[in-house]
């Protein structure tokens, strides 16, 4: 029990310490980047096994959003779980999926609705309208 | 009821309507039924009670109108006369493109069904109309058309226009001036969000500039040539998405990845494996109940009692997706170890065979019962936690050290439970940073019972920015009581293991990817070093055997005639310690792909 011990003390210690090291330094997400359109603001999104990058994206509620989604492997898929937004990106290399959405206030889950792999029910984010 | 030009002109354009309708709308609402027809809302509301009584349409009050089977048929069966006289005029009588539309309606409800088939016939019964609209066929069925619009098809890539959407006349004229007309080849140049415009290059290298509400008229298909290579097939054959289509996801879904190798290794004879097929299946019973199967057949055969072979459920788990910070998932799972173990698809990875260091210190694919909680915490940090069944030490041995431990589910031993967790940040493009740790018991198999305490931790980073990538991973194995672990190893088999008491691996990557983007596909090329010791640490009163502290070079190439499909080639180097033994190098080709 006592060795069991040590060893978790020692893999968590590990871990913390990685955790913290790779904390500082770290600057915030860019969130969303924004360009100035004309009627709605741009958000990009990259799509990779097995995230959406930013996977937080924190907006005014009411703006008109041109969401641009690039993947950068395989073909993934952009749902915003609750709405009828459900686009499919392509592949890499094969152009950039658009998908326009105004959401009200409140807390949007997205996620990747096409299977890409082993890990595909980890990618997902979050658009936070407020 | 015999259909009168009014009924028909009505089932059209709910058929028409039903068609520009949302995800999960069915129903068609009347103002626009009414707009569509060109009647007040009253007038439209008239009509559609007396189809509803004929069985034509179903229709709701306050909701809309949809087409039964038997209007759906009607409708599409007056659109087969419309389009086959459009085409008519145009071929034979010699009539525009853009005057057609006119006469069509008028003809298409007095003609018989017999002067059609004749039509259909003398035009070599074609599947498309002047304008690319798809001709349904005697029984009213309508052939599939795979196109995007110029919204949405690869940039720079020659396309065929397919299909023109609007049939405004003056539309109709200013594509054929630009030579846009179904059948021709052009390519998207650059689309300027800011401008709402699309530059096509088309015939003759000449240039337009059309705004995106016109391209958004024209559906195309990427041009499909012939190859010197059959495997450069998928580059083209893709089905790349439309933009801003909505759809509804299925609820229970098919995919895999396959890995087919030609292994040239020193001191053995050449082999042809293939050496992964797996399935992937995966339903959803609700948006938040989701199950995922992964089932893996390794080296294409398996017998009773054969080693070669394996039939593997690698995963087969039900995630209960609460929120986005905490999540639980039970089953079959894979352990939440390092870049390879969760992320394996052949294509996302250069080299034929994964990394010695995802091989003989984590062991992938590691994957074991049990349950635990998932999520994302914010910021692109996120997390994975799992009680699992522990390693089996009766099965570690000095060659690959842990890796023949796993249960693998199968009737798993939990009278310990072993637990193991990741925490990954992915908050920045391209950058994944990750620390894992598995701890667990693993002597339950001895009587008298011992403990056999083995740890795992590991780090790993990964950047991928324009085609280049740097990869870097460090794991190292610790067990406790490795020496006794030795000694009744020993008494039960006449052999002493010289199992570890740690082990350790590290690996760096660099790699670049070229033609990204390119019709021909990309080419990618890589070196690899890896150092990896199965006897890093010996139980006191054992030596550490020289061969076993081996490193690596690992260089070579990938091929993607498509994202998903990768052809790899590369040699292995691999060096040890001893004087004596010699490790094997290898030269290795694989095709590998995902669906």
């Amino acid at each position: 029990m006592v060795v069991l011990m040590r060893h978790s003390i020692r893999l968590l210690t590990l871990v913390v310490i990685i955790g913290v090291v790779m904390s500082e330094g770290t600057a915030l997400p860019a969130g969303a980047s924004a360009k100035a359109g004309q009627d709605a603001r741009v958000i990009e999104i990259a799509a990779e096994r097995f995230a959406f990058t930013p996977s937080e994206i924190r907006v005014k509620a009411g703006t008109p959003l041109e969401i641009r989604l690039q993947s950068d492997d395989t073909a993934h898929g952009f749902h915003i779980v609750g709405t009828d937004v459900d686009i499919e990106l392509p592949k890499r290399g094969r152009g950039v999926a658009t998908v326009n959405f105004q959401p009200q206030a409140g807390r949007y889950t997205f996620e990747c609705s096409r299977i890409c792999g082993a890990g595909h029910e980890f990618m997902r984010g979050v658009l936070i309208a407020e | 009821m015999l259909a009168s030009s009014t009924v028909e002109n009505y089932l059209k354009a709910i058929y028409a309507g039903a068609a520009s309708l949302g995800n999960g709308q069915r129903l068609l609402p009347m103002g626009q039924l009414a707009a569509a027809v060109g009647v007040t809302p009253g007038t439209a509301t008239t009509m559609v009670k007396t189809l509803a009584e004929s069985g034509l349409v179903e229709y709701e009050p306050y909701a809309g109108v949809a087409l039964t089977a038997a209007g759906q048929k009607l409708a599409a069966l007056v659109l087969r006369r419309h389009r086959l006289i459009e085409l008519f005029l145009v071929r034979v009588m010699g009539y525009s493109w853009d005057e057609v539309h006119d006469e069509a309606e008028l003809l298409e409800h007095v003609v018989t069904d017999r002067l059609i088939e004749r039509i259909d016939e003398m035009l070599g019964r074609p599947e498309t109309d002047p304008h690319g609209d798809p001709i349904p066929n005697a029984e009213g069925l309508v052939k599939a058309q795979d196109a995007q619009t110029l919204l949405s098809c690869p940039l720079e890539t020659t396309v065929t226009v397919t299909r023109v959407i609007d049939q405004d006349k003056e539309f109709l004229r200013f594509i054929e001036h630009h030579h846009l007309k179904p059948g021709e080849a052009i390519a998207v140049e650059a689309r300027d969000a800011a401008a709402d415009s699309v530059r096509v290059r088309g015939k003759n290298d000449q240039r337009i500039t059309i705004g995106t509400r016109a391209a958004s008229k024209l559906l195309v298909q990427v041009v499909q040539m012939l190859l010197l290579c059959i495997l450069a097939l998928p580059a083209f054959a893709q089905d790349a998405p439309t933009t801003q289509a909505r759809r509804e996801a299925p609820r229970t879904n098919l995919s895999g990845y396959m890995d087919f190798h030609f292994n040239n290794e020193e001191f053995t004879d050449a082999r042809l494996d293939f050496h992964r097929f797996v399935l992937l299946v995966t339903h959803s019973f609700s948006p938040r109940i989701r199950f995922v199967g992964e089932l893996e057949l390794e080296h294409a055969f398996v017998e009773g009692l054969e080693e070669g072979g394996e039939l593997e459920l690698e995963q087969a788990y039900v995630d209960f997706l609460l929120d986005r910070s905490f999540n639980v998932r039970a089953g079959m799972m894979l352990m939440p170890i390092g870049i390879i173990n969760e992320r394996h698809e052949p294509p996302v990875y250069y080299g034929v065979e994964r990394p010695f260091i995802d091989t003989v210190i984590i062991p992938t694919t590691w994957f074991e019962v049990g349950a635990g909680v998932h999520g994302e915490v914010g910021r692109g940090w996120r997390y994975r936690a799992y009680i699992v069944a522990p390693l089996n030490a009766a099965e570690f041995n000095a060659d690959i050290g842990i890796r023949d431990g796993r249960q693998k589910g199968s009737e798993s031993n939990v009278s310990r439970p072993a637990v193991t967790g990741r925490i990954e940040y992915v908050g920045f493009r391209g950058l994944t940073l990750g620390a894992s740790g598995w701890s667990g018991r693993s002597g339950f198999e001895f009587r008298p019972r011992f403990d056999v305490p083995v740890s795992l931790a590991e780090a790993d980073a990964r950047y991928s920015r324009r085609g280049f990538e740097f990869r870097g991973q460090f794991a190292q194995v610790w067990i406790d009581n490795a020496g006794q672990l030795n000694d009744t190893l020993a008494l039960r088999v006449g052999v002493n293991p010289n199992i570890g008491s740690a082990l350790r691996g590290f690996s760096l990557e660099g790699s670049r990817r070229f033609f990204s983007g390119s019709r021909l596909g990309e080419v990618g090329g890589f070196a690899r070093y890896e150092n990896f010791d199965t006897q890093y640490r010996m139980p006191a009163g054992y030596v550490p055997l020289q061969e076993f502290d081996r490193d690596a070079w690992v260089v070579g190439a990938n091929y993607w005639p498509d994202p998903d499909v990768a052809v790899k080639v590369d040699y292995s180097i691999v060096g040890n310690q001893s004087s004596v033994i010699r490790s094997p190098n290898s030269f290795n080709v694989g095709l590998g792909w995902w669906f």
